[in-house]
């Protein structure tokens, strides 16, 4: 219907590509890098490598430690997750599904903690785990993630529960099953795609963070993915390379992971953002 | 539905795992910081009571107004760099065209890699002697344009700011994308009946139909801008003397290097405070602008 001038046509494809191009040096230059000896990215940075280095990637994991931090990555990513999704999931139900006195005021509560910026809770989450001498451990950063999630995760569950039709739970009420039950083997398969998206946010989130980590975690061994690499990388200023590919491997998960679920992604984390 | 009872026990029962995480660790922390920015605190010996003499040092401190400054800059760096790129891509891949889908990907690569990777990557493009930026000048024979991007003052906050936008603008594209795509399709082909063709269409119909999908992008990159604390905090460590320190960091020493923790709190509640007042402000004129 509508007709674009070529010079439309090229101009547009020329600003995106140029965006293009912008997104994806970094990442290329980084991962080019990682496959070149020193000497060789020291004598020409941006040659491409004569041969592929795969040392770099076997000599990054060991003097990084990445098994050790990605280990500890996965633990805490998906037990915060499982954690938040759950208790999320049934906090969800009741208030998408019931009607009570405090429905209203505990659902704002919740949605309440998409405002609040973390920093205002660092210190005394701090002094919280201090004193609980959960320091140095998985729950002191599970604990956190969770709570700060739930309020995203609630919302964007509630939303889907809500609109599911009313008379889903009737016959299972008449067939005299228990709350639970119906929460367990009807309404949470529904809400898979709800759960789905879910997840992969959670997943990112936690899978990335920093903060908490940092003022939470010292021990070489519970250190996350994101601490360990960032000490690793200003520790290690020798081999550019080296680093390179350590960041490389820490990369890969995420990109994966991105490009297998972008869908469900991209509408996750648009979730809310967009009123229609 | 239920027998009124053991409905009223199975909602507490079933909230009150999730409420008693989320109060306990996000929301009565928030009264202890207001609690503890009453008080001289090392964290291991007795809190001295000092009322708001905290806040008093806070406003006398030159570094911390100058983390204010850099709180703005970062905020205007979003509004006028993540919003309006994310904005015009939005509306340049909202026709489904050849490639539309891989741009799509590709501009939003960059929001899933954790803010710590992404300040690395960047920490190696700026590096003065090895870095991408200064190599790549060199090659195409501008040598006059190399810097110390991240050393020197006076590009300190522009290099971080562009890192920023990098980081960001893809996230604000998928969300004007959602947003346009829900635009009926007979508002657009009205509009053409009546004669408004490409730009004067995207001012005067389709932006204003976006208009509360901006306004959400527009607080959420405001806020989030004062949460910014990774990229800064391994870019640059606040540095070149204090040049890049934003608000964030600044607490993130007073409490975590200087041992202050009722000096960090005080800084963490005026962050609070900032970030709040001026989302309230920006949500206000909103609202009235729909009026």
């Amino acid at each position: 219907m509508e007709k674009k001038s070529p010079l439309v046509t090229i101009v547009t494809y020329l600003f995106l590509s140029a965006v293009a191009v912008f997104n994806i040096v970094p990442l290329f230059y980084m991962v080019v890098g990682s496959f070149k000896t020193e000497q060789e990215h020291a004598a020409s940075p941006f040659a491409m490598p004569q041969a592929l280095q795969w040392e770099n990637y076997s000599r990054a994991w060991e003097v990084a430690k990445m098994g050790t931090y990605f280990m500890n990555s996965l633990i805490v990513t998906f037990g915060s997750l499982i954690v938040t999704v759950l208790l999320g999931a049934l906090a969800a139900f009741f208030l998408s599904r019931f009607k009570f006195k405090l429905r209203g005021f505990t659902y704002a509560l919740f949605l309440l903690g998409m405002l609040v910026p973390i920093h205002a809770t660092l210190i005394p989450i701090f002094m919280i785990m201090k004193n609980l001498s959960l320091l140095d451990t998985y729950a002191s950063l599970i604990l956190p993630y969770t709570a700060f999630h739930l309020s995203l995760t609630i919302f964007i569950l509630e939303g889907f529960m809500r609109g599911l039709p009313k008379d889903l739970e009737e016959s299972a009420v008449m067939d005299g099953a228990g709350i639970y039950r119906i929460f367990w083997s009807i309404i949470l398969p529904i809400t898979r795609p709800a759960m789905a998206t879910v997840l992969i946010l959670n997943f990112i989130y936690n899978w990335n963070e920093y903060l908490f980590a940092l003022v939470l975690i010292s021990k070489e061994a519970i250190k996350t993915l994101p601490l360990g690499i960032a000490s690793f990388v200003g520790i290690e200023t020798a081999s550019l390379t080296l680093q390179m590919s350590a960041l490389t491997i820490a990369l890969i998960p995420i990109v994966i992971f991105y490009l297998l679920l972008q869908k469900q992604l991209v509408t996750g984390m648009t979730a809310g953002a967009v009123k229609g | 539905m239920h027998t009124l009872k053991r409905t009223k026990l199975a909602i507490f029962l079933g909230l009150l795992p999730s409420l008693i995480i989320y109060i306990g660790i996000a929301i009565v922390p928030i009264g202890l910081s207001l609690y503890y920015s009453l008080f001289n605190w090392d964290g291991i010996t007795d809190k001295m009571y000092v009322g708001f003499g905290n806040f008093s040092k806070i406003f006398e401190d030159d570094i911390f107004w100058l983390s204010v400054k850099n709180n703005v800059i970062i905020m205007l760096t979003g509004l006028i760099g993540q919003i309006p790129l994310g904005l015009a891509i939005a509306l340049l891949l909202n026709r489904s065209f050849r490639g539309a889908g891989f741009f799509r990907t590709v501009g939003f690569i960059p929001v899933v890699i954790s803010s710590v990777m992404v300040s690395l990557i960047w920490g190696m493009i700026y590096n003065t002697e090895y870095g991408f930026l200064n190599g790549f000048l060199g090659l195409i024979g501008l040598e006059s344009w190399q810097r110390n991007w991240l050393g020197d003052p006076s590009w300190s906050m522009f290099s971080l700011s562009v890192a920023y936008i990098w980081q960001n603008f893809g996230l604000y594209m998928i969300i004007f994308l959602a947003a346009l795509q829900s635009i009926p399709g007979e508002v657009n082909e009205a509009a053409e009946l009546d004669g408004a063709t490409g730009l004067r269409r995207v001012f005067s119909i389709t932006i204003p139909m976006i208009r509360s999908t901006i306004l959400v992008a527009v607080i959420y990159s405001i806020s989030n801008s004062f949460r910014v604390f990774d990229l800064v905090q391994i870019l640059t460590g606040g540095g070149p003397a204090h040049q890049t320190e934003v608000m964030t960091v600044y607490m993130y020493n007073a409490a975590f290097m200087s041992r202050q923790f009722g000096y960090g709190s005080a800084v963490s509640i005026l962050i609070l405070l900032f970030s709040l007042i001026v989302v309230s402000l920006v949500n206000k004129i909103g609202r009235e602008k729909d009026v």
